[in-house]
């Protein structure tokens, strides 16, 4: 154990991200919870009178005044009259800190079954994030879960450390972010730092893909399962013969519609969706495989070269629509350009051969050969860490934390109790570099 | 009949103290005492074979079988969750952890030795007035650096990156780097220092920056990574043509050579072709390109290509043979380009004059006397050589010459004892004897012989050295002995 340098003070390591949150213990190779970020809540408004006592059983707990909130699995995916649907994660940055220790608590009492006071906690930030909102992070765990310990780290050098280097080129596509960040032994690189909200588009234009009416089928409606009571099969490309479950529709709130419309769309990205590995080309579209995909409604199609139309986003956006918006997000391409345009040259070909490509968004069909087809037109010598591992390319970030807290030589620098009662906020600016 | 216990009486044996225990018990009490079991055999197979066991049953017993391995030291080890204070923490966070219970329960934190903390550089007003002054940086802007710099830990493209001081210049990582070096090395210069010099101008030395040389450095990196995707296709489109030609004229050239073996023969001796790939690296790519159209176009090698190469270079290069000592021994151009006429390439070394074989004793005999090795020339150059060779033949006359003359005298010699033994009119038998065994083979007249006059002799002073270069053995230094023991040689040698 001591040739590895580890030295586990069953730490815990927390990864909030926009679409889930990360939870475990510092060691090992999963994290433990996961539990999807957004969260449903009852407004006290519509509570009043309602006596919804039935789901009770898993993560419902009060927050801000009498709203009720639901986290967890059973959270908001469980349709409930009225409940709508919050996100405290907008950009990848903590937009609202109110419902945080609620999640958090809920990973950590509720499906890991743990004391919060009893263990070191490790939680991640973005590199974007602000002072502000790390300081405020500290508090929440230093004051409400009365944690022995604290450190803020930073998912692109934890996704770095996880791919087993020290300086790297992180690309991280989440579900609302991608980003290129250069990382040099450990440290950001801050003018380097380039991310936009490009999945939010690719997302867009999936949608608009589905909803739109087509020569060749009829729009599809994202209506989730929970909204039907049943459906017959139907032809591909034929109408779908559904009924509705009327008694839920009238207690659908537009919040919890939207989000699970959006969830439809993105479960189709990611079954049917990618992107070629070698450009566009009509011709080899025409020898590319359809794909079928049936939505909750019945309605099923098959998918041909629209399907790599979605993926091509990520890489190319075509002079219409780049005229159509002027400040559309950058592609990675663009990207990964101006992160090394803003680096010394003598640190170019080291975060070159250094690429690690990770997040969710990255399990795109052929996304990481076509990143490797792009750097090869501008780089003669370049070098993609891509895990194969889904888990692993998705929860990069937490598996860095966790190999990081399990570090002996990390020890010394978590922010103490003792520490922050000394020296206050300022602590987690000076530690946490 | 006897009783029983008359039977015992007469064998005299001790009396039964219970008969029903009877002789059924007695013959199996005693074999179980008297032949044990072998080690080796199982229990049910002994009594099934008795005492009749194959006694190497007892060498083939017991299969040995490999050891188990003992890991560990045996047993379980029993661990402890305990509770640690890290020694690199300035606070008292107390962190748990599992340790083996027999570990010592105060040692010091095993990691806590990682942290190396760099030596810190401060210094004084006066000392910053006195050595450190630049028109480029005040006094703050030098401390904020510092302190970054420890910061970071020296990783400079972090401190660079990480750099902002308020109202400062914008500052380039060699400017940072110039200043915070250059500082180092001034305290270290002017400050007293407690150790040894070796080890300060080894401080110095690792204080070393070239700030113009790291910005030109950094600017050919810049110019490296800025190459135009067409720049970077045309020079490995260069690079590759390099290669192909260089693998192209490869094998011309051994095709050429395998040819020329062909038609001359294995052992033409052809010298082996050198590569001239210096020459073509050199050559500007232009004119690699046109070189390699040639080339594309391979000429039908001719078998006298290389000699009518010659003569012009012959011509050309005169005065620059003349100062590099090449001297060239070109066939004459009539000879045809055979096997025969042609003379290979070979170390002038390896044709140093010899003696002639019959006669390398004496003259080696002789050189050694004057002291010169002729078997090994310190610098056999051309006109060494020639020395050599002079010197050889001369000596070789030398000792020719000095046969000759005492082949004559030793005539001489025996004709005069003829002549007195004639005078004499005595019968010298013995001696006649010898004389005639000496020329037994050359003549049948021994009698005619003292009718010859001198210049017959020399005629036979040459067959008979001819004779002596037969006979190794026979020296300039054995020309006295007696001549009984020649013809002994000669005989022998006839034979």
């Amino acid at each position: 154990m001591v040739n590895y340098g580890g030295d586990e003070v069953s730490a815990l390591v927390i990864d909030i991200g926009s679409s889930s949150l990360r939870a475990g213990y510092a060691g090992d190779d999963t994290p433990k919870a996961i539990i999807p970020s957004p969260y449903g809540y009852i407004p006290p408004s519509a509570l009043s009178g309602d006596g919804d006592a039935t789901m009770n059983e898993n993560g419902a707990s009060e927050v801000a005044g009498k709203a009720k909130s639901y986290f967890g699995h059973s959270g908001p995916s469980i349709w409930r009259a009225n409940m709508e649907i919050g996100n405290p994660i907008s950009d990848g940055l903590i937009a609202d800190f109110g419902p945080i220790p609620a999640l958090i608590r809920h990973a950590l009492e509720d499906v890991m079954h743990c004391t919060a006071s009893e263990h070191p906690i490790l939680v991640t930030e973005p590199s974007w994030n602000t002072q502000a909102n790390r300081e405020r992070m500290a508090e929440i765990m230093f004051e409400e879960f009365q944690v022995p310990a604290f450190y803020i780290a930073n998912t692109s050098v934890l996704n770095t450390f996880a791919a087993g280097k020290g300086s790297a080129l992180v690309i991280d596509i989440g579900q609302s972010v991608a980003s290129v960040v250069p990382v040099v032994d450990g440290f950001v690189l801050r003018k380097g730092l380039q991310f936009s909200s490009l999945p939010k588009l690719v997302h867009a234009h999936a949608r608009h893909l589905l909803t739109t009416p087509n020569p060749v089928r009829p729009p599809a409606e994202l209506y989730p399962y929970q909204l039907i009571s049943s459906k017959q099969a139907v032809e591909p490309n034929a109408h779908p013969r559904y009924t509705l479950r009327e008694d839920r529709l009238a207690g659908t709130t537009r919040s919890w519609r939207e989000w699970y419309e959006a969830r439809e769309v993105e479960e189709w990205v990611q079954t049917v969706a990618g992107v070629l590995d070698q450009g566009w080309n009509d011709q080899l579209l025409q020898h590319r495989q359809h794909k079928q995909y049936e939505f909750p409604t019945g309605y099923n199609a098959w998918f041909g070269p629209e399907r790599f139309g979605v993926g091509e986003m990520y890489f190319h956006h075509t002079p219409q629509l780049v005229a159509g918006n002027p400040d559309i997000p950058k592609h990675i391409p663009g990207l990964i350009t101006d992160s090394l345009k803003a680096c010394d040259p003598e640190l170019r070909q080291v975060l070159i051969s250094n690429v690690v490509l990770t997040g969710g968004g990255s399990l795109f069909s052929g996304l990481a050969d076509r990143l490797g087809s792009e750097l090869a037109r501008s780089f003669p010598h370049f070098k993609i860490h891509a895990p194969g591992n889904p888990i692993e390319r998705r929860y990069g970030g937490w598996l860095g934390g966790s190999i990081l807290a399990s570090l002996g030589t990390f020890h010394q620098l978590w922010i103490s109790r003792e520490e922050w009662q000394e020296h206050g906020k300022a602590i987690v600016g000076q530690r946490c570099k | 009949m006897a009783s029983a216990a008359d039977v015992r009486s007469i064998l005299s044996l001790p009396a039964n103290s219970s008969p029903a225990a009877g002789p059924s018990h007695q013959p199996k009490k005693q074999s179980t005492v008297s032949t044990r079991k072998p080690e080796g055999i199982s229990r049910e197979l002994y009594s099934l074979i008795g005492s009749s066991a194959p006694a190497l049953a007892a060498q083939l017993a017991k299969p040995r079988l490999k050891q188990k391995p003992n890991l560990g030291g045996g047993g379980k080890v029993k661990w402890e969750w305990r509770s640690f204070k890290n020694g690199a923490r300035s606070d008292s966070l107390e962190l748990g952890h599992w340790v083996k219970a027999t570990d010592k329960p105060n040692a010091d934190y095993q990691f806590a030795k990682y942290n190396v903390q760099p030596t810190v550089y401060e210094w004084s007003q006066d000392e910053y007035s006195r050595h450190l002054e630049d028109s480029e940086w005040t006094k703050e802007e030098t401390d904020y650096l510092f302190k970054i710099a420890h910061e970071y830990d020296l990783r400079w493209y972090i401190i660079h990156d990480r750099y902002e001081y308020p109202n400062g210049p914008t500052r380039e990582i060699e400017d940072l780097k110039d200043r915070y070096y250059s500082v180092c090395r001034k305290l270290v210069r002017n400050r007293t220092w407690a150790g040894d010099e070796a080890s300060k101008s080894q401080l110095l030395l690792s204080f070393q920056y070239d700030k113009e040389k790291e910005i030109l450095r950094r600017k050919y990196v810049a110019s490296l990574a800025n190459r135009t995707p067409e720049q970077i296709q045309e020079e490995e489109a260069l690079y590759i043509e390099i290669k192909r030609l260089e693998q192209n004229e490869r094998q011309f050239k051994r095709d050429r050579e395998n040819l020329l073996r062909t038609i001359a023969g294995v052992d033409s001796g052809l010298p082996d072709i050198v590569e001239d790939d210096a020459t073509l690296i050199v050559a500007d790519p232009k004119k690699k390109k046109l070189k390699g159209m040639d080339l594309d176009i391979p000429q039908t090698p001719v078998l006298t290509a290389p000699v009518m190469k010659r003569p012009p270079t012959l011509n050309k290069n005169a005065v620059y043979d003349a100062t590099h000592c090449i001297i060239r021994n070109d066939p004459p151009p009539t000879t045809p380009a055979t096997k025969v006429a042609h003379t290979p390439a070979y170390l002038r070394s390896f044709k140093i004059p010899y003696p002639k074989a019959a006669i390398a004793h004496k003259v080696n005999a002789l050189l050694t006397e004057i002291g010169v090795s002729h078997s090994r020339l310190v610098m056999p150059t051309q006109a060494n050589c020639q020395h050599l060779e002079s010197v050889i033949d001369a000596a070789t006359n030398l000792v020719e010459l000095k046969k000759v003359l005492d082949k004559v005298n030793q005539d001489v010699e025996v004709l005069k004892n003829r002549l007195e033994l004639r005078e004499d009119g005595g019968d010298g038998g013995s001696v006649a004897d010898a004389i005639e065994t000496d020329d037994r083979g050359e003549t049948a007249e021994p009698e005619g012989e003292n009718r010859r006059s001198l210049s017959v002799m020399s005629a036979r002073s040459t067959r008979s050295r001819k004779h002596s270069r037969r006979s190794m053995s026979v020296s300039s230094v054995d020309t006295a002995v007696p001549s009984s023991t020649r013809t002994g040689i000669k005989r022998q040698k006839r034979m």
